[in-house]
């Protein structure tokens, strides 16, 4: 919702505004202010720093010369749209970073299901973001196996290519072969029973919670009256 | 051949981890059958992948005739002790029995006919002369083990190490085992395996290591390891001495932790 927020909001203090407000005051209260800069830094630098470049340089409409870097021209307006874009950018990596930071897999998973979506869906989403600290681990016994039979995998490039085989074929026919020992599982455990499931615990979900979001979503149209109707000239 | 030794090795998976190893002292000569035991959680495994360099010790040191191995990789160190898994579905890859069964040798430069050969042979020695084509997948799980088996059996390294090699197997399938264990030892290799069989280790094994919260607890031969004054340490690490060793006990004929001694003993 942030993130609709920070694009129709415009220029660059909207944004920045609602970053603030949406994403660094709840960080900061839940003590992952460190965690969540550092995250969303990785995230979103490799596209920052481009954007930067290509609009400081060659936006299309720039004037105002701001230097001259050998062929290049900087431009003043070339840098006020891409602080506006990085503006942005930032308000949609800080606000996604800080919903990853703070849900658990498993409980965006339950409340999904609270809310009617299918529990084959919901059990793809979990099991596939579940399944890579599995992969990570059986990769790693994989390796030591193979290495334990000679594969040199401390050796020249072509070595390590060469041995990318034998490291391959393991992790992905066992995760084939697992597919039917799950579904068997799964199956055995009464997943596909139609209709609705009793759930014996859903994350809770405060008034506030609930307040916060409203306020969030009433906002957008709200915003988007605003915008057509020229008020947030003021953000600029 | 090659001597084993582990001078004060402990090691931790992680900063901060309780030590899965904790100071162990063990010397293992060349051509000596050991059984690694003790309960899930224990160090067995952790302490037989020091010995090919897959984990290298926190502290102390890992010696191969006693030169120290710090500086050896695994690829190098492979030559000498080869380490079949637990899980042989975390190691099997090729498309053919064969083929799976020559990775190793191929990996320390053997080819040719004497791939041909040291492959045909540790096929045999498994029961799969006539499976060399099939697709490993196509084999039960009881027998792609006996397939990991054969493909570290067949490297031909002074030291075999076999990290439960019967489990899932049944009475035949345990036989090939020890057939397995009986001509590496005969061609006087060094084997040394980790099992929760104890009637498997006092009939194959000249020696038991009893491990317990990555120490050593108990280190003999099965007559010692499994002898009634033993029991308690066995115990403590949720081992049960063999049947043998337990009913010769009570009817006091000493020591007699297998079958053969305990009838002998009748």
């Amino acid at each position: 919702m942030t993130t609709a927020l920070a694009v129709l909001a415009g220029g660059l203090l909207g944004p920045a505004l609602l970053t603030a407000v949406a994403v660094v005051v709840p960080a900061v209260i839940g003590r992952i202010f460190g965690r969540l800069l550092r995250t969303a830094l990785l995230l979103t630098l490799p596209i920052a720093v481009s954007v930067l470049v290509v609009n400081l340089f060659f936006f299309p409409a720039g004037r105002d010369v701001l230097f001259q870097l050998g062929p290049v021209t900087a431009t003043a307006e070339g840098l006020e749209f891409a602080l506006e874009t990085l503006a942005r950018i930032g308000a949609i990596s800080g606000a996604i970073t800080l919903f990853y930071l703070t849900t658990p897999p498993s409980e965006l998973v339950l409340d999904l299901e609270r809310r009617g979506v299918s529990p084959r869906i919901a059990f793809v989403a979990l099991a596939s973001v579940q399944t890579v600290p599995a992969l990570v681990e059986r990769a790693a016994t994989i390796t030591a196996a193979q290495r334990a039979r000679g594969l040199d995998t401390e050796g020249s490039l072509w070595r390590r290519l060469r041995g990318v085989l034998p490291l391959a074929g393991p992790v992905l026919l066992g995760s084939i072969t697992e597919v039917e020992a799950r579904t068997l599982a799964l199956e055995a455990r009464g997943f596909t029973r139609p209709g609705r499931r009793t759930l014996l615990w859903w994350p809770p979900d405060s008034a506030r919670q609930r307040l916060a979001r409203w306020v969030l979503v009433l906002a957008v149209p709200l915003l988007l009256v605003a915008r057509a109707l020229g008020w947030l000239g003021w953000l600029n | 051949m090659t001597d084993l030794a582990l001078e004060g090795v402990s090691y931790r998976y992680r900063q901060g981890a309780t030590l899965a190893l904790d100071g162990i002292d063990l010397h293992i000569r060349a051509g000596e059958r050991v059984a690694v035991v003790g309960q899930n959680g224990s160090g067995k495994t952790t302490l037989v992948r020091h010995l090919n360099g897959l984990l290298r010790p926190t502290l102390g040191r890992v010696l191969h005739d006693g030169r120290d191995v710090a500086r050896r990789t695994v690829a190098q160190l492979a030559r000498t002790v080869g380490l079949a898994f637990q899980d042989p579905d975390r190691q099997i890859f090729a498309g053919s029995v064969r083929r799976e069964v020559e990775f190793g040798p191929r990996n320390l430069g053997i080819s040719g006919g004497e791939l041909h050969r040291v492959v045909d042979e540790a096929l045999a020695e498994v029961g799969f002369a006539g499976e060399a084509s099939t697709n490993p997948y196509d084999l039960g799980a009881s027998r792609r083990k006996l397939l990991a088996l054969a493909s570290v059996q067949s490297m031909g390294t002074p030291v075999l190490i076999l990290d439960e090699p019967t489990t899932g197997q049944d009475m035949r399938g345990v036989e090939i085992v020890k057939l397995l264990i009986d001509r590496a030892h005969a061609a006087g290799r060094t084997v040394i395996a980790i099992s929760h069989d104890m009637e498997f280790v006092a009939a194959s094994f000249d020696r038991v290591v009893v491990l317990r919260l990555g120490r050593v607890i108990l280190d003999g031969s099965p007559a010692s390891a499994f002898d009634e004054g033993s029991w308690e340490a066995l115990r403590s690490t949720y081992l049960e001495p063999p049947l043998p060793a337990i009913i010769g006990s009570r009817l006091g004929l000493g020591a007699t932790p297998t079958d053969d001694e305990l009838l002998a003993a009748l």
